[in-house]
């Protein structure tokens, strides 16, 4: 009897042969990706193998990569389907497999919450000094160009550019302004050097024009940041405002006049203002009495919101996080001799799924578990209660005869 | 069976459970005086160190253990031989090294090993033990080599930089324990109180203040009870008018001890204690349980006991299996209560869940595979739990006693750490799984050697192993799991982030997804009773790197213990697991089918 092909792919899709194919494949993806944490730190090493749908190679030589192993996304995805789909053909609907039932969707669940971190998770860093208010995050990683208008004095105007739109090195314009950025060249990674005599300087404005620019390959890991570059043409009413080499490197401020008001342009981490403010009032660190082991961080911070009228202190500690406007607020790092607080700000939508998860998971195992024991510990007591019975029966017997 | 038998069988485990009790509470019992000195009351003295209030008994012991990585020295001044030599106590010892430091520097107190280390000196490798009087001329050189090589990542450093590193540490222990109470070469703390406002003390002060290891004066009753000075800090509060109590005795104390004067020595100790038991109640009576915790050495003593479970499980197999079988169960009821008490102890000490480091996750995975084994023997009544707990119990607790070389094991927590909530649950659970998966891999062990080695094929007890087996996987699954999820949940609330793929929580969801795969392979029939072993077998290999390898990795939030020799007690231990894999997947008695084949042309001549 030949088989349909859809059953064919309808047996795969729900075996337990692909379940723990998958289980030994997110093994082996695990394995690989925490041996690679010690070269690529873990963001990158995430990124690599588990967010990823496939595992390429480089050929050596050539610009070609070949896909070799299924990545964790894709291990992850294939895993789900193969529950659900196994669930609804193979499992009986009975409370012997009730247990089973609770774990699988419990399991549905957790590999759906990392989905969700996965594409919707926003990291950022909230950075202060004693006595600073601050409304704005910054991210860790990205970085943008920031025109600012500081021409107000009471508040800047603030245009950010991100790095994808100078990667394409075009012309951006600055909404709001009379502004457009004509984008010379672009460095995701750079070098910068003092300007030896004999070279020339790529920019003609600002304190670019004593530097020369290296391009450095992307870094990885996750304990410094790119060093960014970019080569622009600020172009206003038809006139250039001169090349200038705008760089995170730079401390320098720049800026040029058009038309009386005063424009910036600064590169630097890229940043999410907030609709209220933080100010750092105190940040501790503590260690045990006669040692340098740390025995608590924690800023007192007041928080400040107009719009609902909020002011408050809230002490952010470890383990402790201010859960505020669907952010997270933790205590992640200090620097500058105990005076400047980094807080770690954590944005998921699917933060809940993996407590639900858990739950459901915990709950399954127990009862299955459960019931499992139960027959066990029965069948035993019946194999120990077998041989005393039968000898019970013989002596009967004795007596009898 | 006679009446005279059956009462033994009935009493034996009783006998043998409670000697091994009456045996480990011996050990707690007080030392008696050396000399005449009331050592043992020297003992109880709190001082603060490593932040934390602790009997002086501990860091004496602590301090002896970094140094010499034992609790005590064998001196033979005269050089009579092994025979002739003295044992010093860690209190004795650390007594000598404050109050008479020209004789402490002749104990052979520095352990070295590393040969290169000891050709730098000009040392002759006959010995391991040497004096600090031998290697003071060369510590110039130490110095220099150390410091060269702490530029260098822990994780880079050669064997040689490493030990030239960890001579240095404890070298600079040892001066810091010379420099805590007086300097060397000085009259000695008396003369310090007498001239204390005199011009120019204030630098001695500020020495003693810097090199101090430990701080012996209390805080006046109302102060901070972190406020605890060390010598040189309360003659520099004396200078400034300000008088501690308990400084003077102090002084009498180290006075009568070089001038060799027990009875004012003794009578400096009541003083003292009498003056402490005022100003600091709670720290004397932790400072006098603790002391009862260091000299019964419960995690030692249960180490014996299960050895002696072990032999006795091993000794039934070929000899009066009725007797010996409950003598064996009774023993390791004994080791576990020892180690229970041993546990609790700690847990009232630090005032903190059961496991807080790398050490106190060796004695705890040790004891959860213990009690397993005994419920699974109440079930089963083989003997394949007792053998296998008690083998368990006994290898975690060596593996815990070589991981005390770092000093205290009761170390404060790190801030992240500092979550008692999350010890108990997250660290507790996530422990269980792996006392869980390691018992599981024991009884596939048990599975195979029994396969092997027993005489007569039985598939009985073949299958009962491999059901024990089996539930057990079931526990560690449910544990690893659940302690992963509570670790992610943690994660969540310190770091912002559920699951950040840190090679901890990796290694972690190693355990939970081997253990799924081994549930899985049984539930679709794809492994048999004997793959099924293997499999079990190997989870030990998966816990083993989960546990110590990641942290040999080095990277990540949770690496807070990496040690370098252990790599190659791991790798080793791999390698072992994989060669009884080996012989899990071999047909029984594969290797006498080879041995009757060479055996018959010799039986035909």
């Amino acid at each position: 009897v030949k088989t349909p092909a859809r059953f064919l792919l309808w047996d795969a899709l729900t075996s337990l042969k692909l379940t723990i194919s998958c289980l030994a494949a997110l093994m082996v993806l695990v394995v690989a990706c925490t041996l690679a944490q010690v070269h690529l730190g873990t963001f990158g090493a995430v990124e690599l193998y588990m967010r990823s749908w496939f595992v390429w190679w480089d050929i050596p030589g050539t610009v070609l990569s070949l896909p070799i192993f299924p990545g964790g996304a894709l291990t992850g995805l294939v895993l789900a389907v193969n529950l659900i789909a196994a669930q609804a053909r193979r499992l009986e609907r009975s409370w012997r497999k009730a247990g089973i039932w609770i774990i699988h969707a419990g399991l549905i669940l957790l590999v759906l919450g990392e989905f969700m971190t996965g594409m919707y998770q926003v990291d950022t860093q909230l950075i202060f000094r004693e006595g600073q208010t601050t409304n704005f995050l910054q991210s860790p990683r990205e970085l943008e160009l920031a025109v600012i208008d500081t021409t107000g004095p009471a508040h800047d105007e603030v245009y950010g550019v991100p790095e994808r739109l100078l990667a394409r090195e075009g012309e951006v314009e600055i909404p709001g302004t009379p502004l457009r950025l004509r984008v010379r060249r672009f460095y995701q990674n750079s070098e910068l050097f003092r300007l030896q005599p004999g070279q020339t300087a790529p920019a003609t404005a600002g304190v670019g024009t004593g530097i020369t620019v290296r391009e450095a390959p992307p870094i990885t890991t996750d304990d410094r940041m790119n060093i960014a570059t970019a080569i622009v043409d600020p172009v206003a009413g038809g006139k250039s405002y001169g090349t200038w080499l705008v760089s995170n490197a730079l401390d320098a401020t720049q800026s040029f006049v058009h038309e009386g008001r005063t424009y910036q342009l600064v590169m630097r981490a890229k940043r999410e203002y907030l609709p209220y403010a933080l100010t750092l009032k105190d940040f501790k660190h503590d260690v045990y009495p006669g040692t340098e082991i740390p025995k608590n961080f924690s800023s007192l911070v007041h928080l400040s919101n107009p719009s609902t009228g909020e002011a408050r202190d809230v002490l952010v500690y470890m383990n402790q996080p201010l859960r505020y406007d669907g952010k997270a607020f933790y205590q992640a790092s200090f620097g500058e001799g105990d005076t400047l607080s980094v807080l770690q700000v954590v944005e998921n939508p699917g933060w809940l799924l993996p407590y639900v998860s858990c739950v459901l998971v915990t709950l399954g195992l127990l009862v299955h578990f459960g019931i499992a024991l139960r027959r066990g510990v029965r069948r035993q007591a019946e194999a120990r209660a077998r041989p005393a019975r039968a000898a019970a029966a013989a002596g009967a017997l004795e007596v009898q005869s | 069976m006679t009446m005279a038998m059956g009462k033994l069988v009935k009493i034996a485990p009783w006998i043998a459970g409670g000697l091994a009790i009456a045996l480990a509470g011996a050990a707690a019992l007080p030392a008696r005086p050396v000399g005449g000195f009331d050592l043992e009351a020297f003992g109880h003295l709190p001082v603060l160190e490593g932040g934390r209030v602790k009997p002086v008994d501990s860091v004496a012991r602590n301090s002896l253990l970094m140094i010499r990585s034992k609790q005590s020295v064998r001196y033979d001044p005269d050089g009579e031989g092994p025979i002739a030599a003295r044992s010093i106590g860690a209190g004795e010892w650390l007594l000598d090294v404050l109050f008479r430091p020209d004789l402490a520097d002749k104990y052979p107190v520095f352990v070295i090993d590393d040969p290169e280390v000891l050709g730098l000196m000009g040392l002759e490798q006959s010995g391991r033990y040497f004096s600090f009087e031998a290697i003071a001329p060369h510590l110039g050189e130490v110095q220099r080599q150390a410091q060269a090589a702490h530029q260098i990542d822990a994780k880079q450093r050669t064997r040689f930089q490493s030990a030239i590193v960890n001579l240095f540490e404890r070298a600079y222990l040892y001066y810091r324990l010379k420099n805590t109470l007086q300097l060397p070469g000085t009259p000695g703390l008396a003369f310090e109180i007498a001239t204390a406002a005199a011009p120019g003390s204030s630098r001695r002060h500020a020495a003693l203040a810097e090199a101090a290891t430990f701080r012996p004066i209390p805080p006046p009753a109302g102060a901070s009870p972190d406020a605890w000075k060390s010598s040189g800090e309360a003659l520099a509060a004396l200078a400034a008018g300000q008088q501690d109590a308990t400084l003077e005795p102090w002084a009498r104390l180290g006075l009568a001890y070089a001038a060799r004067d027990p009875s004012s020595f003794n009578r400096a100790i009541a003083d003292l204690r009498g003056l402490e038991a005022e100003v600091a109640p709670a720290a004397v009576r932790q400072g006098d349980h603790e002391i009862v915790f260091n000299r019964a050495q419960p995690f030692y003593m249960g180490m014996v006991v299960y050895v002696l479970a072990l032999l006795a499980i091993f000794a039934s197999w070929l000899w009066k299996p009725e007797i010996l079988r409950p003598t064996a169960f009774g023993l390791l009821v004994a080791g576990a209560v020892i180690h229970t008490a041993g546990l609790a102890s700690r847990v009232i000490l630090q005032g903190r869940p059961p496991v807080t480091n790398l050490y106190s996750s060796a004695v705890f995975v040790g004891w959860g595979a213990v009690l397993l084994g005994l419920v699974i023997e109440r079930i089963y009544r083989r003997g394949f739990g007792t053998a296998v707990a008690a083998a368990a119990g006994f290898t975690s607790l060596i593996v815990a006693h070589h991981l005390t070389g770092d000093g205290d094991t009761m170390e404060m927590m790190r801030a992240v750490l500092d979550s008692n909530f999350w010890l108990a649950t997250h660290v507790i659970t996530i422990t269980i799984g792996y006392s869980g998966t390691f018992l599981a891999g024991g009884l596939a062990i048990a599975w195979t050697v029994r396969r092997h080695l027993a005489p007569r094929a039985d598939p009985a007890s073949g299958k009962a192993l491999a059901g024990m087996a089996y539930g057990v996987i079931c526990f560690a699954l449910f544990f690893s799991f659940v302690g992963t999820v509570l670790g992610g949940i943690w994660a969540d609330q310190s770091w912002g982030r559920f699951w950040g793929w840190d090679p901890k929580e990796n290694g972690a969801l190693l355990i939970v997804l081997w253990n799924a795969i081994i549930l899985h392979a049984r539930w679709g029939g794809y492994a048999r009773e004997r793959g099924i072993m293997a499999m079990a077998i190997f989870g030990n290999v998966i816990t083993s790197l989960s546990w110590f390898g990641v942290n040999m990795l080095g990277v990540g939030l949770h690496s807070y213990g990496f040690m370098d020799k252990a790599f190659w007690a791991l790798s080793g231990f791999i390698l072992s697991q994989l060669a009884l894999m080996v012989f899990t997947l071999l047909p029984p008695g594969f290797w006498r089918l080879g041995a009757s084949a060479q055996a018959r042309p010799g039986g035909a001549s």
